[in-house]
């Protein structure tokens, strides 16, 4: 039933934006009353709304980490992940939208959701991080523990911003994730560090 | 007499907040009316917040008249805030420049930087209290196409610095890195690194950045 109400909530703020979602609409989005909307959410329009960009923000890593699926190792899907959420990001309509007319209501949400999202992102790289150590990959002197929080924070500010590269360019990418990982892990050599292109 | 009892204890105040919002000596001895205005409305939005500061409140605490804060600032409000941010950044940018400049290694420099920035955005006393209480003042600028912005003005002014060590394109790689080390260790808290103290920076600079330097630094 949450998952019901938030899609519900969703659908609304896709169609009129996030001041115009309220536990009214919400309600009659998904068919059911104000008061199950309420015995949900029980701080209202504001939890709702959190509630909401959580949802999205948990299912569009979701979506990411099903893309990178196929990644062998932390250069390999570091890259990957960075190449997808930077494309998926600036083709996430409902995202760009509401930046564009609600940035005041939909970005201090977003932040919050970053430090729910923060740990999950680390549990997820924190395999890879395991990988590069049992191979004896990991430098010496190395945290993993230390590294894959650093990971973590390093992919969401180059997919929340990409700055001065070019996340479409394998060859940035590659040269992106060899300046942010070479401390971490022994650069590769040969062909296996030409697949770390990221983009399948 | 009172009024130079109040004088006193109005200039000490400022001192304390100055000092505590900007933990160097102030390079000006004397406050202008304009900076001691400034000054007051910083230490309005730290204690306040953006939307409950009002014009009457720092001239209060500035200890002028109204009238004296729109001789100033004609433009009111707005005029007063814009210009507080500006003179923030102008001293936030100043005194890590200094750090900067005064370095002698590139781990030196990167260290010094990071604790610089991350302390000062730890201890600035108006900014917590927007990032709390109204951040829809003041996250937006961090986020997508406006995070690029800032993160272009972070760059063209630290890479000059960095490029006494790196050649140009890695000078403002790393630049531009160091900009998002501030903003998101700054942002969520990490129980790994902690920017105010720069034993802690120092173990990310040597122990995860500083090697892809050595090995790959320059291919472009």
């Amino acid at each position: 039933m949450r998952t019901r109400i938030l899609e519900a909530a969703y659908a609304c703020v896709s169609r009129s934006g996030m001041a115009k979602t309220t536990i009214e609409a919400t309600a009659r989005e998904a068919n059911v009353s104000r008061a199950t909307v309420y015995r949900y959410f029980p701080g209202g329009k504001d939890e709702l709304l959190a509630g909401v960009v959580d949802f999205e923000v948990l299912r569009f890593f979701g979506r990411m980490t099903d893309a990178v699926r196929g990644s062998t190792d932390l250069l390999d899907v570091t890259g990957a992940s960075l190449a997808f959420a930077s494309r998926a990001l600036a083709e996430h309509v409902v995202l760009q939208q509401v930046l564009r007319s609600e940035p005041q209501l939909l970005v201090p949400r977003i932040n919050d959701s970053t430090n729910r999202l923060l740990p999950i992102v680390r549990q997820f790289l924190a395999p890879f991080v395991a990988a590069e150590a049992a191979a004896g990959r990991l430098r010496p002197g190395v945290d993993p523990r230390l590294a894959a929080d650093y990971v973590a924070r390093m992919a969401l500010t180059y997919a929340n911003a990409a700055g001065g590269w070019d996340l479409g360019d394998p060859v940035q990418v590659r040269a992106l994730v060899r300046l942010v990982l070479g401390g971490v892990v022994e650069e590769r050599h040969g062909n296996q560090a030409d697949e770390a292109d990221g983009l399948r | 007499m009172v009024s130079v009892d109040r004088e006193t204890e109005r200039r000490y105040r400022l001192t304390v907040t100055a000092n505590r919002l900007a933990p160097f000596p102030r390079v000006a001895a004397a406050a202008s009316q304009e900076e001691r205005i400034l000054d007051a409305a910083l230490v309005c939005i730290a204690r306040w917040g953006l939307a409950k500061t009002g014009l009457d409140d720092v001239a209060r605490e500035a200890g002028v008249s109204r009238a004296t804060v729109y001789r100033a600032f004609p433009g009111g409000k707005d005029a007063v805030v814009e210009a507080v941010a500006r003179t923030e950044l102008a001293r936030f940018f100043s005194a890590v420049e200094r750090r900067l400049a005064a370095a002698d290694t590139l781990e030196d420099l990167l260290v010094a930087g990071l604790a610089e920035a991350g302390t000062r955005i730890a201890s600035h006393g108006a900014l917590r209290t927007l990032v709390s209480f109204e951040p829809e003042q003041i996250l937006p600028l961090l986020a997508f196409e406006r995070m690029d912005r800032v993160l272009a003005v972070c760059t063209a002014f630290a890479a000059p610095h960095l490029a006494r060590f790196l050649d140009e394109t890695t000078a403002a790689r790393v630049a531009e890195w160091a900009a998002r080390v501030v903003v998101s260790y700054s942002s969520w808290p990490s129980v790994e690194v902690d920017l105010t103290d720069e034993t802690s920076v120092r173990r990310l600079v040597r122990q995860l950045f500083l090697p892809a330097l050595e090995t790959s630094g320059s291919t472009p």
